[in-house]
């Protein structure tokens, strides 16, 4: 006889995690994401509004802000590095993933920074922008190129693009002014053009 | 013991879905009433601490959560109601221990505190009929429920127009219709697939589900603000709860006293009277004893708590267990199965869309086992009932695929693709086999026993569960779906959420715990009207019929009480 915890495996619990995101949102996160989604990880701030990262050294910050920005840049709207995703990710390493995948999410950006150097010649923050579009769209193009969806262990760029989807549709900037937002629709109207509501709902 | 001695005309055990109802009819019925809650003291509105945060919001919530939720939540977190937003209405696992054989998980999902699990509960309330009363006896699985639809249908009409129940009427025998506020509306894909399904099935419908959310002001509640997130708390009312409905409604009378962190360790009973006396009591904070006395003792505790606190109620005249002659306490669990059926695509409607978050989804009422002629024959014993709901895909697709950049960006404002998922709920049979008992070592901090729960579901069930994705896929082909597939997911029993069967009612005192009132056979003062006195299980969501159960059973009780029967 076992006490009750001695279950499932915890996949089962990210798993389930996932499917509830799946369902509301259609689309497919990872588990951590998920699990940090349901935990609200995001940006922490001293009372003094300074910040300071945990997971992240400030040059990985800002490796992770620029790539962010590249995922999801500012258009008629901000962008990632506006709605400070680089922040939320810092969190999500740092509160939320078990050291393991911080570690293999450290490891990928060291990775990509490598490639950099060898595409361009220089690091990745130093390249020109377009060198460094080249680089993620090479990134992009082989993660889901792979084993895709059921591999053990998610390409670092399908961690780095979902977080920072996560990151930024569900900061205020990403809900509010890239998405639309109604914290109480007040009714449910099952069948309306989509004219009329403009933009996909956030949540 | 501070020799306190507190007596009351009635106890109840338990404030969740059916404790409320016990209360608020004990109450309004003239007589003074304890209610004892094991958790905290939540109060409506002010308590729901998360109910207006948005997304953005959560900031400060998020550190460790992931080795918290595996540490003190590995079995409530797979709940598909929890989240951080709703983590403080379950409860911490590695306080509230139980037991389970290696390899036979059942998940236990429980909600100390003042209103229970009524704060988080999925709000689906079905009509049995006389299909679910009378499959024991067809069958031969189980013992005959001692009741019939007849019995229990003008409580149903009681129950509903105090809670509120949206929905369709249909004219289905075998799902009664009830006294329901106006529908929910349906979406565009969802009628498309409704259409498709009942011009290429006949005899299947596909309706929205009946829900104890508001589509209008009711009772003195508003009306639901479709944000679709309940389990946070309503200030609003919106859906039915103890803390939004009953618990009001009994305090109102002036009769009501609410005691919370007060553990019921176990019903004391008075051999020279034949009667239970009163309750047991152990502070959850102080761990000091006290007792409760009562002429009238309902137990709500849930299908497992109450089953664990009449098996430690033993005295000479009941060693294995308070009322168990039968020796039936604690057998015949049950749950439904759930987490299979299909999912899959519906094209076109690109330029439709919703408003607003309903808070529930669809449903295909069980159509196989009807006793209807020509129908199909199946190799299982009774149904299913499959639970729907479609919508358009959102922003988190983007990460399924690649692409980045304004391109990215410019795609993702739009939403995606319009997604169906059908999934089955089937009844479980009443087994022997799966029964709960009470550890012999080890107990909890308060010094009662662990509940050991042994279930796991039959060749029934899993039969019932291979049907469910073959029609689902079905259904959804037929009805012009693309990419359609099939899943299973293999929750163990407790998965649902809907156990019951412990203290199972029935006409024979030799077979059964409970008689046709929810009254113990053997305790003629003692009752139990929550999960645990069902005889069958129904593919339904059981609670509107343990709320009626718990109406239906007060009236009895106060009756007898003033004929002096009791």
């Amino acid at each position: 006889m076992t006490q009750s915890s001695n279950d499932a495996q915890p996949v089962i619990d990210r798993r389930e995690a996932l499917r509830r995101v799946t369902l509301l949102l259609g689309g497919a996160l990872s588990a951590s994401t998920v699990a940090g989604v349901l935990a609200g990880c995001e940006a922490r701030r001293t009372p003094d509004g300074a910040w300071t990262p945990r997971a992240l050294t400030s040059e990985q910050v800002e490796l992770v802000a620029a790539v962010a920005e590249h995922i999801l840049p500012e258009t008629d709207t901000p962008g990632a590095r506006a709605a400070l995703v680089h922040r939320f990710i810092d969190a999500m390493l740092a509160e939320s993933y078990p050291a393991e995948e911080r570690q293999r999410f450290l490891t990928g950006l060291g990775d990509m920074d490598a490639r950099a150097q060898r595409s361009c010649g220089r690091a990745f923050l130093r390249c020109a922008t377009q060198e460094q579009r080249a680089v993620l769209d090479q990134l992009d193009h082989e993660a889901f190129a792979a084993a895709g969806d059921h591999a053990a262990t998610p390409p670092f760029f399908r961690t780095m693009k979902e977080l920072t989807l996560v990151g930024y549709y569900t900061s205020e900037i990403g809900a509010t002014r890239e998405l639309r937002h109604a914290p109480v629709p007040g009714r449910f109207e099952g069948c309306v053009p989509l004219d009329r509501i403009g933009r996909a709902w956030a949540v | 013991m501070g020799g306190v001695i507190e007596s009351y005309d009635a106890i109840v055990v338990g404030s969740g879905i059916t404790g409320g109802w016990a209360a608020k009819e004990l109450c309004e019925n003239g007589l003074r009433t304890l209610v004892l809650e094991r958790g905290r003291h939540v109060e409506h509105g002010k308590d729901y601490v998360t109910e207006w945060w948005q997304p953005w919001q959560f900031a400060h919530r998020g550190r460790g959560d992931q080795q918290l939720y595996e540490r003190d939540y590995p079995i409530q977190s797979k709940n598909y109601a929890f989240g951080e937003a709703t983590r403080h209405f379950f409860v911490n696992d590695r306080e509230h221990p139980y037991v389970t054989p290696e390899g036979k998980p059942f998940r236990w999902i429980r909600g100390y505190q003042l209103g229970g699990r009524s704060l988080i509960w999925g709000r689906l309330c079905w009509r049995w009929s006389d299909l679910d009363f009378g499959a024991n006896l067809r069958d031969g699985h189980g013992v005959d429920w001692p009741i019939r639809y007849k019995d229990l249908a003008p409580w149903y009409a009681y129950v509903e127009r105090f809670v509120g129940v949206s929905g369709e009427r249909l004219g289905l025998a075998h799902l009664p219709d009830g006294e329901f506020l106006p529908p929910w509306e349906l979406n565009c894909a969802e009628q498309v697939v409704k259409q498709g399904i009942e011009h290429a099935f006949r005899g299947r419908h596909m309706t929205i589900t009946r829900v104890a959310n508001l589509t209008q002001a009711h009772n003195g509640r508003g009306a639901c603000q479709a944000r679709n997130q309940c389990a946070r708390g309503c200030s609003f009312g919106g859906y039915f709860s103890s803390l939004s409905a009953t618990l009001p409604a009994a305090r109102k009378t002036g009769r009501l006293t609410v005691v919370t962190d007060a553990i019921v360790h176990s019903v004391m009973y008075d051999e020279r009277t034949d009667r239970a006396t009163g309750v047991r009591v152990i502070d959850a904070n102080t761990k000091a004893t006290r007792e409760y006395f009562g002429r009238l003792i309902f137990l709500c505790a849930s299908t497992l708590g109450t089953a664990q606190i009449l098996l430690n109620s033993t005295s000479p005249r009941f060693p294995t267990g308070l009322a168990n002659s039968s020796g039936q306490l604690g057998h015949n669990l049950m749950d439904h199965i759930s987490k299979a059926g299909a999912r899959g695509t519906v094209p076109g409607l690109e330029d439709k869309y919703v408003y607003g978050r309903r808070p529930t989804g669809t449903y295909i009422p069980r159509f196989r086992n009807l006793g209807m002629p020509g129908e199909a024959k199946v190799a299982f014993l009774r149904g299913y009932g499959i639970q729907a709901g479609a919508g358009r895909q959102a922003w988190s697709r983007g990460a399924d695929a690649p692409g980045l950049g304004v391109e990215l960006k410019q795609r993702l404002r739009e939403p995606g693709p319009w997604g169906i998922s059908l999934q089955g709920y089937g009844e479980c049979l009443p087994r022997h086999e799966n029964y709960v008992d009470l550890d012999p070592e080890r107990t909890d901090q308060w010094g009662i026993p662990l509940p050991r729960v042994h279930c796991s579901w039959s060749e029934n069930e899993r039969a019932i569960r291979e049907d469910v994705k073959t029609q689902a896929a079905e259904m959804l082909e037929a009805a012009g779906c693309t990419n359609v597939e099939t899943y299973d997911e293999d929750g163990p029993p407790g998965f649902s959420v809907h156990e019951m069967g412990t203290a199972r009612m029935g006409r024979d005192p030799k077979t059964a715990v409970l008689n046709a009132h929810n009254q113990a056979h053997d305790v003629p003062n003692l009752f139990v009207t929550d999960g645990a006195c069902m005889t069958s299980s129904s593919c339904v969501n059981p609670s509107l019929t343990y709320m009626a159960l718990t109406a239906r059973a007060v009236d009895y009780a106060v009756s007898e009480l003033k004929r002096h029967n009791l």
